[in-house]
């Protein structure tokens, strides 16, 4: 039998002569196809050997180490972890592999948003691994960021039953463990042998870097971990299909005749504008037209704040909401995934509008769509300027400069408003306005700053963002809450050279901050300012928009948000992971601690400022009432 | 449009009042500051907290609305 596979392998004999040589041996049909089966991924390995030697690689092994191949293999050089006994011949496989770096991470949560910021800030693939289901349900808030963010994400942890002893309710066994995110991801599959683990994994990354992107999960027992086989291991550029859309051309000209018919046309931009790189393209479109551009939430800033076609973000999710323009006739939508959180539409019934997206699934849910432009809008916005281009005349172009006259009158008055925040009553106070922290940590930030933001009930202003050419912002917008140190961590390992600072809520930073110790450990200098006002506020002020003149406010009992007694004390949680930090009361105290922060990450440092920040608004009192036991 | 604005029950006519409906009820319903019961410069103080949040408003329109908010949701006796 050994022979006759050994003939079969090396193709000396053909595969009906095998099959005739297995029935010879005494096997049934059923058992000899079953043997042919086990074969195949031998025989693919072969023939990819044999015709692709520099792209697809055979390895013997375990099959972790098959594992760890394939993640060199589709480039990844960082794995985010958190420690798993049953990956053990996965850590032995890094000892000889020390171009494939593990990062532990000492909680799942805060591991992943560090992953998640490093993919999001260098465009790269990573892992996150964590310990069977234990771990993973750990990682999930994070593994929900990343779907709502579309942020290509693989996440793989083990199965801790065996294949020998699945199904008997064991040690951190589940049923279906690889359902459990389904709802979370675009592919999540259960490896069903040691040899097919690089297949698997391959396929994890190609589903997560396919756009729309997103999550992806893999998994399989245990025991395939340390089951040793032969198998081969692919890369990246062989098994990426590296998708790129380019738009219908007849309705690149449906769009093109609307823009530039317009009267009041209005641009929205979003993220898939920032990830294809596409921001200068964007900017061309609008000049091209006089088009006044604003951005509803998303990750990143996708226009520069800075240009006189900013119009600024929509203050509430609705164009309806903007100050100007009020009333545009067509409406065009780049890259922003539109999130609704009413029942009406951010865009209403009345401008015609046109949705320039990669993601088709999300077009046309809401939103009465005039022209579909499913696209990779870095090539959408090149075929839709060119169509422009051939369709504006000496009348439309005098039309859209008189246009861009007036946003840029707009835009220049609406510069001067907003700085009248300093004009608040409050603005020296101590324990500061939220609104001071911010200004002041804008005036403190390189020009070209990456802010992490992940406080919830603070507005960024100042901050003038430009994200080719300036500072950037990573928001976070899947809304788990916990991210914003993490993020902040990742963001720094991919990129060393900018000034990365995180802000964010004492709230939101509590649910995460043991990336603190992986910036102290690993020497990434990020810069964290915690507003802290010992307080949920978002949800205190939207229980009494739900409830006005309810018995929480005529009594002042709230259960639900306030945080202090004992008040929480950041620079000593900092302390404990091993980043120095301080806490803050005045303005006057927070510019000296900027400085400090600055002198401690030039010296290679992180550096975190908790800022005491004032509860203001309807019925906070100086001492809240809490529930007590 | 104008009529499909919320109506702002309770809210007595006075100067600034206009000027209140037409800046704030651009993102609030009126149940917020209803319950809320503060002095000028309180008031002024949570204007100033808007723009913050992006609200574009002159100093005339602010002066304007903390008038009228004192007047009308000045702190309790």
């Amino acid at each position: 039998m050994r022979e006759l596979v050994a003939r079969y392998l090396s193709r000396s004999i053909s595969r009906r002569s095998f099959m005739k040589g297995l029935a010879g041996a005494g096997l049934s049909a059923t058992a000899a196809q079953s043997v042919l089966d086990s074969l195949v991924p031998a025989v693919q390995a072969q023939e990819a050997a044999r015709v692709a030697p520099e792209a697809v690689k055979v390895i013997e092994g375990t099959g972790a180490l098959c594992f760890a191949e394939q993640l060199i293999a589709t480039g990844v050089k960082y794995v985010f972890g958190n420690s798993a006994s049953e990956d053990a011949q996965f850590y032995e496989a890094l000892v000889d592999r020390p171009q494939l770096k593990y990062i532990l991470t000492p909680h799942e949560g805060p591991g992943a948003a560090m992953a998640a910021g490093y993919v999001k800030a260098s465009g790269e693939p990573t892992i996150v691994m964590q310990a069977a289901v234990v771990g993973l349900v750990n990682a999930m808030g994070q593994m929900f960021n990343a779907f709502k963010e579309q942020t290509p994400l693989v996440f793989y942890s083990y199965r801790t039953d065996q294949t020998g002893r699945a199904g008997r309710d064991g040690f951190e066994e589940v049923a279906n463990q690889e359902g459990i995110v389904a709802p979370l991801t675009k592919y999540s599959w259960l490896a069903r042998r040691a040899d097919m683990i690089p297949e698997t994994v391959r396929r994890a990354f190609k589903a997560a870097w396919t756009p729309p992107y997103g999550p992806t999960y893999a998994s399989w027992h245990s025991d395939l971990n340390d089951e040793r086989v032969r198998t081969e291991v692919i890369l990246r550029e062989k098994f990426d299909p590296r998708m790129r859309v380019r738009p219908n051309p007849a309705e690149v000209g449906r769009a093109a005749k609307l823009l530039v018919e317009a009267r009041m046309p209005l641009m929205i931009v979003g993220d898939e504008v920032y990830g294809a790189k596409a921001v200068a393209k964007a900017v061309k479109l609008a000049e091209l037209l006089g088009m006044p551009v604003t951005q509803a939430r998303q990750i990143f800033a996708s226009f520069p704040e800075t240009h006189p076609l900013w119009v600024g973000a929509l203050p509430v999710g609705r164009i309806a909401s903007l100050d100007y323009p009020k009333d545009p006739d067509v409406v065009i939508n780049v890259g922003n995934k539109l999130q609704h959180n009413s029942p009406t539409p951010m865009v209403g019934r009345g401008p015609k509008f046109i949705d320039m997206r990669i993601d088709s699934w999300s077009m046309g849910n809401v939103m009465s769509t005039e022209v579909p432009l499913v696209a990779d809008v870095g090539y959408g916005l090149d075929d839709l300027t060119a169509a422009v281009e051939q369709l504006l005349n000496a009348s439309l172009k005098e039309k859209a400069a008189s246009r861009a006259n007036e946003v840029r009158k707009f835009s220049e008055r609406a510069k001067v408003l907003r700085a009248l925040v300093t004009k608040s009553p409050d603005w020296d106070r101590a324990p500061m306005i939220a609104d001071r922290v911010t200004w002041e940590v804008a005036l403190f930030a390189d020009p070209d700053a990456i802010i992490v933001h992940v406080a919830g009930s603070v507005n960024l202003h100042g901050f003038n963002f430009d994200p080719e050419r300036g500072r950037e912002l990573f928001y976070y917008y899947g809304a788990h809450l916990g991210s914003g140190v993490g993020t902040a961590a990742g963001v720094k390992l991919a990129r060393a050279n900018r000034q990365v600072i995180c802000l964010v809520g004492d709230g939101s930073f509590v649910f995460g901050p043991t990336a603190l110790w992986n910036m102290a450990r690993l020497e990434l200098p990020v810069i964290t300012v915690v507003y802290n006002n010992h307080a949920y506020s978002g949800p205190h002020s939207r229980v009494i928009e739900k409830v006005p003149g309810g018995r929480m406010v005529q009594t002042g009992h709230f259960f639900h948000d306030y945080l202090g007694s004992p008040d929480m004390n950041m620079a000593w949680i900092a302390k404990g992971f091993g980043v120095e930090g301080e806490v803050v009361e005045s303005p006057a105290q927070l510019k000296a601690a900027l400085a400090r922060a600055r002198k401690a990450t030039m010296e290679g440092k992180p550096y975190l400022i908790d800022a005491q920040v004032a509860r203001m608004g309807v019925a906070w009192a100086d001492k809240p009432w809490f529930p007590r036991k | 449009m104008a009529q499909q604005k919320p109506k702002p029950p309770g809210f007595p006519d006075a100067p600034g009042k206009e000027t209140l409906v037409g800046k704030c009820f651009q993102c609030h319903g009126p149940g917020m500051w209803m319950d809320h019961r503060q002095d000028r410069k309180g008031w002024e103080g949570t204007l100033y907290r808007m723009v913050g949040r992006g609200a574009l408003w002159s100093e005339e329109d602010i002066k304007a609305m903390a008038d009228y908010l004192a007047a009308a949701y000045g702190r309790k006796q």
